[in-house]
């Protein structure tokens, strides 16, 4: 008799409590785009673009929360456990680690979408004050006496690393150009670097807003948006003679939402990246879009400029990392905060 | 001569040009009156010019240079002085503001400490490891009314005297220590460890209250009447063993199934003295509680049992002592410390108990309902006794305060100054617990074991504050059988409580 009184009790219990949840069950769903400093504009607009597209193919209403910061250290934030269910990173040794320390991806990441899973591009260029009074042409006049550099931190910064290795890379590519001699010009532009922010966003806020420095070591659409926010009559962005190929890449972190069970969504919110609205997104906010076509429309935007890779030059990020950017690297020995 | 001072000179020489009378040109006379003119306005200009050096020897003097030295502060090095301490203080202003976003980045990072209504607490920035100090002390007075015979003892006593610390250690481990010094005895009430990856899977070892009786899973803290009714005689108080338990959607259902050692009915223990052991479970849930039917949304419904295999002995029978609301013994089973004489816990022991609350504004409604099954044996008699009990409470909140499982909140606190006087509620009990008839008289003395208790109960709380309570109960329970006489006299308790509770 117990076992009865149980059992019918126990199913009609359910039955009321699954039949209220049920029918209230919306379907809602959120993800959380890890990313670096210079994309809130990007992703504030892409994010808007997918919810309307992903609600009317699916019905669902995704929401995107967004984190920004220095990639470096949003890199580390995800390693120690915050859920982002996509990061979307200022290069891929960022996303390697979180491989690498927390195994919440697999190694072999970057072959999952087109272009190593970098769906835009950048490039790194010279920000000056309008007229440029120092004079500044170049990454040989960034270590002149009396010029005053401002740039991130590349402990820290994503778009800091890139600043490095592109006044390093363009050291080595000068008739008789040689590790020497790169180390002394990146040295010397360190030294004329008075306030190191943690993340591009915060240089700019240094250069721009607070009108420190003479020149501003910066991430292509990050210059094109301070001259576009405060005028042509205020900046100039100087293209240098030879810089580097930025490639911010992006992946879902697989832990995360095989845990939150959002793998469809966040899978299709990048491949949306590469749609030719995403594309279009992307340019609108100064990121050298990858398709042709879309790349077409914006060839005013983007000057040609002499690129490198970092592949050419440093034979990829975990060897450029190791031998700049890790503890007692370069940037350790030629940057001493204080001096 | 510096341009401005033949400005000033040409100025005067016109000035005075223009003041000049017309001269009438003659001859003899009117060139000599024409010389004199000449002379006196050469004059007037060298004493003008004179005037013009004074007063550019004075504000050379009041500037602090040389005489010679007036053209040797060239604007464009003072201005390259400036724009470089413009740079400085810039620079020194723009570290200073990242020195503060560092700071505040790392004070977020930093432990807080915390003391408010729900205790004291210490927790880093993250809530991954945490330490909470909590408690409560419950002075209570117990007097029986219409006890001619003085068998009942009216007194005062501290019921509950109980330190609580809470923590977490690490994301997913919190732990919980509760002891008890009420009665002049300590004891540890609760003490395990919770793990809990997912709110719908946790996983509790330890001592604790096993998932079954309604009222019993009420914090002692938090009851509407200073005692539980009487179906609380029959559903495990606490016991040592493990769980899985969780939440489901939203909260609104849980479940949570056990193993323990085994407790008699209303038992507490620590050690098993037997391989068997006895399996618990609950399922409540909130059938309306994520509908938009607000009326309903605060009705749960549940239902719990046990079941286990549990064998007395002489020494140790394993049953229990049944009391009333006023915690006056009136049924135990037979005892002589023999085994001819003794019942004992003889197999098979299980409990079923559906149960449910509505709670909806002020008003409150609690019910529950538990059967106790239970083998026993006295010397070669053996018998399977089916006891039950139930009761039906409700409450109101006069001061309008919403009823709650989880006590009252008074919208405003005891304040004199400010008129204000906590919160008031009133509320009525019925409870009845039968005890098998075939107990009687084998397993049971019907002259000294009640077989029915039936309790009724009115009482008032006042909530000074969300810490501090006073209740005041009347407590009637009539009895059938219990006494030589027939029935046991009716029992009248009035109970009060002074709670502080943190």
């Amino acid at each position: 008799m117990i076992v009865q009184v149980l059992i019918r009790a126990v199913l009609l219990l359910t039955m009321t409590v699954g039949l209220g949840a049920s029918a209230q069950a919306q379907k809602n769903v959120t993800l959380l785009n890890v990313s670096y400093d210079p994309t809130r504009e990007l992703y504030q607009e892409f994010n808007a673009a997918f919810a309307k597209y992903w609600q009317g193919k699916t019905g669902e209403v995704v929401t995107v929360n967004q984190s920004h910061g220095g990639s470096g250290k949003q890199a580390r934030a995800v390693i120690d456990g915050l859920e982002a269910d996509v990061v979307t990173l200022a290069l891929a040794y960022d996303i390697d680690e979180i491989h690498q320390r927390a195994k919440r991806i697999p190694a072999d990441w970057q072959k999952r979408l087109a272009d190593n899973s970098s769906p835009y591009t950048s490039t790194i260029v010279l920000l000056v004050r309008k007229g440029n009074p120092k004079g500044i042409k170049d990454w040989d006049d960034l270590g002149k006496p009396g010029i005053s550099v401002i740039t991130p931190n590349p402990k820290t910064s994503g778009g800091a690393r890139w600043n490095y290795l592109a006044a390093w890379g363009y050291a080595l590519r000068q008739p008789g150009g040689d590790e020497a001699k790169a180390k002394d010009l990146v040295t010397r532009i360190f030294k004329n670097v008075p306030v190191l922010d943690s993340g591009a966003r915060g240089s700019t806020t240094t250069f721009v807003e607070r009108g420190i420095g003479d020149v501003f070591i910066s991430w292509e659409n990050e210059a094109l948006l301070a001259v576009k926010e405060l005028g042509k009559d205020k900046f100039e962005i100087i293209y240098p003679s030879v810089t580097i190929l930025a490639e911010p890449p992006v992946t879902v972190v697989d832990k995360v939402v095989d845990k939150h069970g959002t793998r469809a969504v966040a899978q299709a919110y990048l491949e949306y990246l590469y749609t030719e609205e995403g594309q279009k997104i992307a340019a609108k906010h100064y990121y050298r879009p990858r398709q042709a076509t879309v790349a077409q429309q914006y060839t005013e935007q983007f000057p040609r400029v002499n690129l490198f890779t970092i592949d050419e030059v440093f034979g990829g990020w975990e060897k450029a990392q190791k031998t700049h950017f890790a503890d007692s690297g370069t940037f350790d020995q030629i940057y001493q905060p204080g001096r | 001569m510096r341009p401005s001072r033949l400005l000033v000179l040409v100025t005067a020489v016109t000035s005075l040009g223009v003041g000049m009378p017309r001269v009438v040109m003659a001859e003899g006379k009117a060139l000599e009156r024409a010389l004199a003119e000449k002379r006196a306005l050469e004059n007037k200009v060298e004493a003008l010019d004179l005037k013009v050096r004074q007063l550019e020897q004075r504000l050379e003097q009041s500037l602090g240079t040389a005489g010679g030295a007036r053209n040797v502060v060239a604007p464009t090095p003072r201005t390259e002085q400036v724009e470089a301490l413009d740079q400085k203080v810039r620079i020194l202003e723009r570290k200073w503001e990242l020195d503060q976003e560092q700071a505040a980045a790392k004070a977020k990072e930093a432990p807080t400490i915390t003391a408010g209504r729900d205790g004291f607490s210490l927790r880093a920035a993250d809530n991954s490891y945490q330490l909470r100090i909590r408690g409560y002390t419950q002075a209570d007075g117990r007097f029986f009314a219409d006890d001619k015979e003085r068998a009942l003892t009216d007194t005062f006593l501290l019921r509950r005297v109980r330190p609580i610390l809470e923590g977490t250690v690490g994301k997913y481990f919190d732990f919980r220590i509760m002891t008890d010094f009420g009665g002049g005895t300590a004891t540890v009430q609760d003490a395990y460890l919770d793990i809990h990856p997912w709110s719908w899977a946790k996983l509790r070892a330890g001592k604790y209250k096993p998932p079954v009786g309604l009222e019993r899973l009420q914090s002692g803290a938090e009851l509407l009447f200073v005692e539980r009714g009487l179906p609380t005689n029959l559903v495990p108080n606490r016991d040592v063993g493990a769980q899985v338990f969780g939440d489901l959607w939203d909260g609104a259902f849980s479940y949570a199934f056990g193993a323990f050692n085994g407790v008699v009915d209303g038992g507490s223990g620590d050690l098993d003295n037997n391989d068997s052991k006895e399996f618990a479970g609950r399922l409540f849930g909130f059938p309306f509680k994520a509908t938009s039917i607000e009326l309903l949304q605060g009705l749960g419904l549940g239902i719990a049992g046990t079941y286990g295999d549990q064998k007395g002995s002489t020494g140790s029978p394993f049953l229990p002592t049944l009391r009333t609301p006023g915690q006056q013994a009136f049924f135990t089973y037979r005892s002589d410390n023999t085994a001819a004489g003794t019942t004992i816990a003889n197999g098979i022991h299980s409990r079923v108990s559906p149960q449910g609350y509505y709670y909806y504004g002020p008003f409150g409604l609690l019910g529950e309902y538990v059967r106790s099954y239970q083998s026993v044996q006295r010397g070669s008699t053996e018998a399977n006794l089916d006891n039950d009990s139930w009761q039906v409470a409700v409450s109101y909140v006069l001061t309008g305060e919403n009823a709650s499982y989880r006590s009252v909140s008074p919208a405003q606190s005891f304040d004199l100054t400010k008129g204000t006087w906590g919160a008031f509620e009133v509320a009525a009990r019925y409870s009845e617990l039968n005890v098998d008839k075939d107990a009687f008289p084998i397993f049971a003395d019907p002259t000294r074991a009640a077989r029915v208790a039936e309790a009724w109960g009115l009482g008032l709380n006042w909530y000074l504050s969300r810490n501090v309570k006073f209740q005041l109960n009347y407590e009637q329970t009539d009895f059938t059988g219990g006494s030589t006489k027939g029935e046991r006299p009716k029992e009248r308790a009035i109970l009060g409580r002074f709670q502080v509770a943190f």
